[in-house]
C-alpha cells in the first residue's frame, strides 16, 4: 500500500522535474537568452518552492495522520494512548482532530475504567451473596438436625419408649413438619445455585431406559396406594451423557406433580422416551386437570403455583418447575410442556446423546496437540 | 450397662463424635448408647485430634466447620501424620460440598460424607459399615 508521503513525493518530485525541465527546454529553444534565463531561474524558483511545499506539507499533513492512526491502534489495544504527552502539530484541522481524539480517549478511557470498577464490585456483591446463602444454608440445617434426630428417636418406642396414641399423632405431626421445612429449605438453596450457575453436575454414559426404569420402580408403590394407572413406553435405546441422580430428581419432581393434579378416577401416568436426532426426549404424561396456555406460561417460574381454589391437593413452595428446569439446562437439553384444561398435562425434556465420552474426547485432542 | 436386645450388632462400636454444636452431640451420642455402642464426645476440634491421636476409635463422626480448629485441619494433619485413620471418618456437616471436594476426600479414603440434617438410621448403617 502506497503512504501519503510517498505519493506526495511522487506527485510534487514529477511536477517539479517537469516545470524544471520545461524551463530548460525554454531555454534552449529560444532566441531571446535572456527571457530564457528568467524563465530558467523562474522555474527552478517554481520547483525548488514545489519540493520544499512537499517537504512542509508531508511534515505537517503526513506526520500527524500518522500520530493520529498510531493512537488509533494504541487506543483499541490498550484502551489508553500510552505517549499521551507526544507534542500535536501539523495543520490546524489535523491538530484539532488529533486533540479531539486525545480529549476522546481518556473520556472513553475513564468509562471503560469505571466499568471495570463496576464489574468488580458487582463481582464482589456476588459472592457475597454466595457466601451469605452458603452460610444461611448452614444456620437452617444445623437446628434441624437434632429435631429430625429426636423425632426419629421418639418414633422408635423400643428405644425410647412406648408412647400413647395422642403422643404418637404429635409427634408424627412434628415429623411431616420437618420434612416440609427440610425440603424448603433444600430447594431454596438448589433454585439459588441454580441461579448463580452453581449447580454441580456429575455426567457420564447412562442407558436412557435405565432413567427412566429406575423413576418407574421408585414410584411403583405411591401409585399402586393411589389407584393410578402408571406405565411406561421406552422407545428410545440410546445412551445419553448426563447426570442420573439429578435426573431421578426431575423425574421426581414431575411425577409428584402429576400425581397431584391426577383425577380421582381412571388416573393414568405414562413415562416413557422418544428418540431425537441428537437428543432424547423423557416425558412424564398425565390425565389430570391440565392448564391453560396463559398458566403454562409462567409455570417454570420460582413460586409460580396455578391457583386451583378448594380442589388442590397439592402444597408445595413452585420451586419443583424451575429446579427441574434449571437441572436440566445445567445438563445439556431443554424442557417444556404440552396441555390442555380438562385434558391432562405432558412434561418434555431433552438431554444430548452420548457420543463420544468428553474426557475421550478431551485425551484424543490432547494427544493429537502433542503430537 | 445396657441390655442388648437381639437386633442390636454383637459388637458394640466406639465412635468419636466430633462437633461444635452440642445439641447434635448430644442427640447423636444418646442415639448411639440406645444402639448399645460406646460414645466419646469433643466440641472442639484441637481435642478430638489429640483424642485420635491417643485413642483407637472403629468410628469417627466429624463435623467441618468448626470455630478454630476445623475439620479439613483435622484431616490435614491426619492425612500427614495418620492416614488409616481417614478411612474411618464419616463427614457430617450442614455446608454444601462441592462434588470436587467430595472427590478429593474419596481420595483421602474417606468414603462417607453426609449432610445435616441425617436420618439417624442412615447415620448408624454408615459408622457400622467403616467399623468393619
Ligand atoms: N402435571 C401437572 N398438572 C397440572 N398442573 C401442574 C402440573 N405440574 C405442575 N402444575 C402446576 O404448576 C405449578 C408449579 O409447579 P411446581 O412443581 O413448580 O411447584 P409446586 O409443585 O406447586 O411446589 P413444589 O414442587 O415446590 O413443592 C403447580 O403448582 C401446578 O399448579
Ligand atoms: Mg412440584
Amino acid at each position: 500500500m502506497i503512504k501519503i508521503k510517498q505519493a506526495l513525493f511522487l506527485i510534487f518530485g514529477i511536477t517539479s522535474f517537469i516545470i524544471f525541465y520545461i524551463g530548460i527546454l525554454n531555454y534552449i529553444t529560444t532566441e531571446d537568452k535572456n527571457i530564457g534565463m528568467v524563465i530558467l531561474v523562474f522555474s527552478a524558483i517554481v520547483s525548488s518552492g514545489t519540493f520544499f511545499a512537499t517537504f512542509y506539507i508531508s511534515n505537517n499533513l503526513t506526520k500527524p495522520i500518522e500520530l493520529l492512526a498510531r493512537r488509533m491502534s494504541e487506543f483499541s489495544k490498550y484502551n489508553s494512548i500510552r505517549k499521551n504527552g507526544l507534542d500535536d502539530k501539523g495543520i490546524q484541522e489535523l491538530y484539532s482532530l488529533n486533540k479531539n481524539f486525545k480529549e476522546m480517549t481518556r473520556k472513553v478511557g475513564d468509562a471503560l475504567e469505571k466499568e471495570k470498577q463496576l464489574n468488580q464490585e458487582l463481582k464482589e456483591i456476588d459472592s457475597k451473596k454466595t457466601e451469605f446463602m452458603s452460610m444461611i444454608s448452614h444456620e437452617l440445617k444445623t437446628p434441624l438436625m437434632p429435631i429430625k434426630g429426636y423425632v426419629q428417636l421418639l418414633q422408635k418406642q423400643e428405644m425410647m419408649g412406648q408412647l400413647n396414641e395422642k403422643q404418637l399423632d404429635a409427634i408424627n405431626e412434628i415429623s411431616i413438619s420437618a420434612k416440609k421445612l427440610e425440603k424448603l429449605i433444600q430447594d431454596v438453596l438448589m433454585a439459588q445455585k441454580i441461579d448463580l450457575g452453581k449447580l454441580s453436575v456429575e455426567k457420564d454414559i447412562i442407558e436412557s431406559k435405565i432413567l427412566v426404569e429406575n423413576a418407574y420402580k421408585a414410584f411403583v408403590p405411591a401409585c399402586e396406594e393411589n389407584g393410578v394407572k402408571l406405565m411406561m413406553s421406552v422407545t428410545a435405546s440410546d445412551k445419553v451423557y448426563s447426570d442420573s441422580d439429578r435426573i431421578a430428581e426431575v423425574f421426581s419432581n414431575l411425577i409428584c406433580n402429576a400425581l397431584a393434579f391426577l383425577p380421582e378416577k381412571d388416573a393414568t401416568l405414562e413415562i416413557g422416551t422418544k428418540d431425537n436426532s441428537n437428543f432424547v426426549t423423557f416425558y412424564v404424561k398425565d390425565n389430570g386437570v391440565g392448564m391453560s396456555d396463559d398458566q403454562q406460561q409462567n409455570i417454570f417460574k420460582k413460586f409460580y403455583q396455578v391457583d386451583t381454589s378448594s380442589k388442590r391437593k397439592k402444597e408445595g413452595s413452585g420451586l419443583g418447575l424451575a429446579i427441574c428446569e434449571g437441572i436440566v439446562k445445567a445438563l445439556g437439553g431443554k424442557m417444556w410442556v404440552q396441555s390442555k384444561l380438562g385434558k391432562g398435562t405432558t412434561f418434555y425434556f431433552d438431554l444430548p446423546k452420548a457420543k463420544i465420552p468428553i474426557q475421550q474426547f478431551r485425551s484424543v485432542k490432547a494427544k493429537n496437540s502433542r503430537n | 450397662m445396657f441390655t442388648k436386645s437381639k437386633t442390636e450388632p454383637a459388637k458394640p462400636l466406639e465412635v468419636l463424635i466430633i462437633d461444635d454444636n452440642e445439641q447434635i452431640t448430644k442427640m447423636i451420642s444418646s442415639f448411639l448408647d440406645m444402639s448399645n455402642h460406646e460414645c466419646t464426645v469433643v466440641n472442639d476440634g484441637k481435642e478430638g485430634l489429640e483424642l485420635i491421636k491417643t485413642n483407637q476409635f472403629d468410628s469417627i463422626i466429624l463435623d467441618l466447620a468448626m470455630p478454630e480448629f476445623d475439620g479439613y485441619e483435622i484431616l490435614n494433619t491426619l492425612s500427614k501424620e495418620d492416614p488409616d485413620q481417614l478411612s474411618k471418618v464419616i463427614i457430617l456437616t450442614a455446608s454444601s460440598i462441592p462434588i470436587e471436594t467430595v472427590k478429593k476426600f474419596k481420595e483421602l479414603g474417606i468414603s462417607s460424607c453426609l449432610q445435616k440434617p441425617v436420618d439417624i438410621d442412615q447415620l448408624l448403617s454408615k459408622i457400622t459399615s467403616v467399623a468393619e
